[in-house]
């Protein structure tokens, strides 16, 4: 024991000493939300705020028709209308981005209308994603003109309007807010916790296993009374914990991402940070543990077999894409926790967090995650103790 | 009375034997299975996947000399060294160091042993204090004992001033510096030198061969392996050529000298090699 401790606190040293990991571990996972939330959501803040103010160009052709949409244009400040234009040329305009878009009537508009048949009208745009806003202003136009002319319509006949609805229906959603939350983000917390705690840990594990070898050091400690399997250990805290703490600091970063975005709203806010009980945060810090112990035995094992730093980090990045898959079927709609996806490992640690984090109360399904997934990181500890005492292993040149 | 007097004879003639002879290696052949692609490397044509890099070798070391191990490169000398140290086992035969054996009793061997080797690295992130104290630990050093050593290491290899500098901004002859202090720390009976001086320039070389007649003037076993001609007449007490795996000469140096039949020790490292077949 005092020997795992000896190079515990060794490789403890060297690590926290390492840039790299401190970036990996510590800067990237804290930073990531409140930077992405922060800019992301200032850049839409500016680009919607841009799109509503911006005063919008619309080409009318009319025929002289619908002088009702033709007052309702020019009485809005926020829109330039330009009337004297043939389709082609009004078509052009838009594709040339000089107009947001071009209404031509039927040229027997009016008395369509009279005789109670549809006016109809051709409505001519240019779809890009950051046209979206603006588009949606032309046609919030158009349906209040189309409101205009039903209740004209309905008043000319004498009729309510309330007799176009035929079906009132009173919709309630039973599910509380937090389960409404939890199934919107409680996929996407493990997805990124996961991915970060086999990130952090990735540049520790390169380092004290393909990285004591092609350094020379891996043989001067072999040479030293301290058993293989000890040494092992010592290692393995430190990737563990590596992990465990990135993964850590992600969920940390999450959550000062979501306490500094000021354009949340409260309500949100509020059952957000709701969610975040110390019962919960036990119950998802338990099952963290057996993952970064998981995380450290696949990525130690790995990087022993390399013969070098570059080996092994090449080796190790696939794995991302491996462990990325369990954890994104998690965020797949209809993915629940059942007793057979408690068994699958990764994807039953992304199952049961967005359980938990609904309140779900099933501790028979949660018994089994954890037993499976401290089961699996056993099992990856024996594995990568069994790669660590083979000669074939540690002097694989 | 006169049992415990025949027993206190007995403990003393095994202490003795011990002492003679601090490394004893008995028929030690070390074989490796072969994957396709390492096969191919070392050009083995054979259809075995077997390759032996050490056969049947017997030879012992004493304290206070210094036994040079000599042969090219992929002579089995590294592996040998390994099997010695511990790090691996051999496939048959037995070697005892300080009368433990190396496979059943390795902490103990591991214990009394320092080892050394040309490429040797060390942890650029910490500073030599740090290291070395690292290395005290494992040896399980008590405190007062791994001062006093640190002190006097440190003291006569001049390593106080940079003591507290990360390793990783010293020089390549502070960084061998601070490997001989974390060789010695422990202050091992026998020293294992696995070409320690390959890769280094003249005065970094010679404070390892300073280091090596130290050891052998402080009553240590020593065993260095090299492929440097000029070495081997600088530090030899005994010597042993390694070709293929198999033993050509083992000896006394001085013996070897008188026998040689070409003009130089060059010269008749060749001619031994030339005869094997």
């Amino acid at each position: 024991m005092k020997t795992i401790l000896i190079v515990f606190l060794k490789e403890w040293k060297d690590t926290l000493r390492d840039r790299r990991t401190l970036i990996a571990m510590i800067v990237v996972p804290l930073l990531l939300f409140p930077l992405l939330f922060g800019i992301s959501s200032r850049m839409f803040k500016a680009q919607v705020e841009t799109a509503r103010s911006k005063t919008l160009r619309i080409g009318l052709i009319s025929y002289g028709q619908a002088s009702g949409l033709r007052e309702m244009l020019l009485g809005r400040e926020d829109v330039y209308l330009i009337e004297e234009l043939t389709v082609d040329e009004g078509k052009r305009l838009v594709r040339e981005d000089s107009l947001n878009g071009l209404f031509v009537l039927v040229p027997d508009f009016d008395q369509r209308i009279e005789t109670l048949r549809q006016g109809a009208l051709a409505f001519y745009y240019k779809s890009k994603e950051r046209h979206g806003i603006e588009i949606l202003r032309m046609n919030e136009i158009l349906d209040a003109y189309r409101e205009r002319l039903r209740r004209k319509r309905f008043d000319a006949l004498r009729l309510d309007i309330s007799l176009i609805e035929t079906l009132a229906v009173e919709e309630t959603n039973l599910s509380t807010q937090k389960e409404q939350i939890a199934n919107m983000i409680g996929g996407f917390l493990p997805y990124i916790f996961i991915i970060f705690c086999f990130m952090g840990g990735m540049y520790p594990a390169i380092d004290l296993a393909a990285g004591e070898k092609e350094r020379g050091t891996l043989e001067t400690l072999l040479s030293t009374p301290a058993r293989r399997f000890h040494i092992l250990m010592g290692k393995f805290g430190v990737v563990t914990l590596v992990g465990l703490g990135s993964a850590t600091i992600s969920i940390l970063g999450l959550y000062l991402g979501i306490r500094t975005d000021p354009d949340l709203p409260q309500e949100f806010l509020k059952s957000i940070l709701g969610m975040f009980e110390v019962r919960s945060i036990i119950m998802v810090f338990l099952l963290l543990v057996p993952l970064s112990v998981l995380s450290a035995g696949i990525q130690l094992s790995i990087s022993m077999l390399a013969k070098t730093f570059k080996e092994a980090q090449s080796q190790l990045t696939p794995l991302m894409m491996v462990v990325i898959v369990p954890a994104f079927l998690g965020l797949m709609p209809g993915m629940e926790l059942s007793f057979w996806t408690a068994l699958i490992p990764i994807l039953n640690v992304s199952l049961a967090t967005k359980a938990i984090i609904a309140g779900v109360s099933n501790p028979g399904l949660y018994a089994v995650v954890y037993f499976s997934s401290g089961v699996i990181a056993v099992l990856s500890l024996a594995f990568c103790a069994r790669f660590f005492v083979r000669e074939e292993t540690l002097f694989r040149t | 009375m006169g049992i415990a007097i025949c027993e206190s004879v007995r403990f003393v003639v095994r202490l003795n034997e011990r002492v003679r002879h601090m490394i004893e290696v008995q028929n030690v052949t070390k074989t490796f299975r072969l994957s396709r692609a390492r096969k191919r490397e070392t050009e083995n044509r054979s259809r075995e996947n077997i390759l032996t890099a050490v056969s049947g070798l017997s030879f012992s070391c004493r304290p206070g000399r210094v036994f040079t191990l000599l042969g090219p490169n992929g002579a089995g000398k590294t592996t040998l060294l390994r099997i010695l140290a511990t790090m691996m086992r051999p496939t048959a035969g037995s070697v005892r160091v300080c009368g433990f054996d190396t496979v059943h009793q390795a902490a103990e061997v591991r214990r009394r042993l320092g080892f050394m080797t040309g490429d040797t690295g060390l942890y650029d992130r910490l500073t030599p204090t740090e290291l070395v104290r690292y290395y005290a630990d494992l040896f399980g050093l008590p405190r007062d004992r791994y001062l006093e050593n640190r002190d006097s290491l440190f003291g006569r290899l001049g390593i106080h001033d940079f003591a507290d500098r990360r390793i990783g901004k010293l020089s390549s002859g502070m960084k061998q510096k601070v490997s001989i202090a974390r060789t010695m720390i422990h202050d091992p009976e026998v020293v294992v030198f696995d070409e320690p001086t390959a890769g280094l320039d003249v005065i970094t070389a010679r404070a390892i061969i300073d280091l090596i007649h130290d050891c052998r003037d402080t009553g240590k076993t020593v065993i260095f392996s090299t492929h440097i001609m000029s070495e081997v007449s600088l530090v030899s007490d005994d010597l042993a050529v390694i070709h293929r795996g198999r033993l050509r000469y083992c000896g006394d140096f001085k013996a070897f000298r008188s026998q040689m039949r070409s003009d130089s020790l060059e010269g008749e490292f060749i001619r031994i090699l030339g005869e094997t077949p």
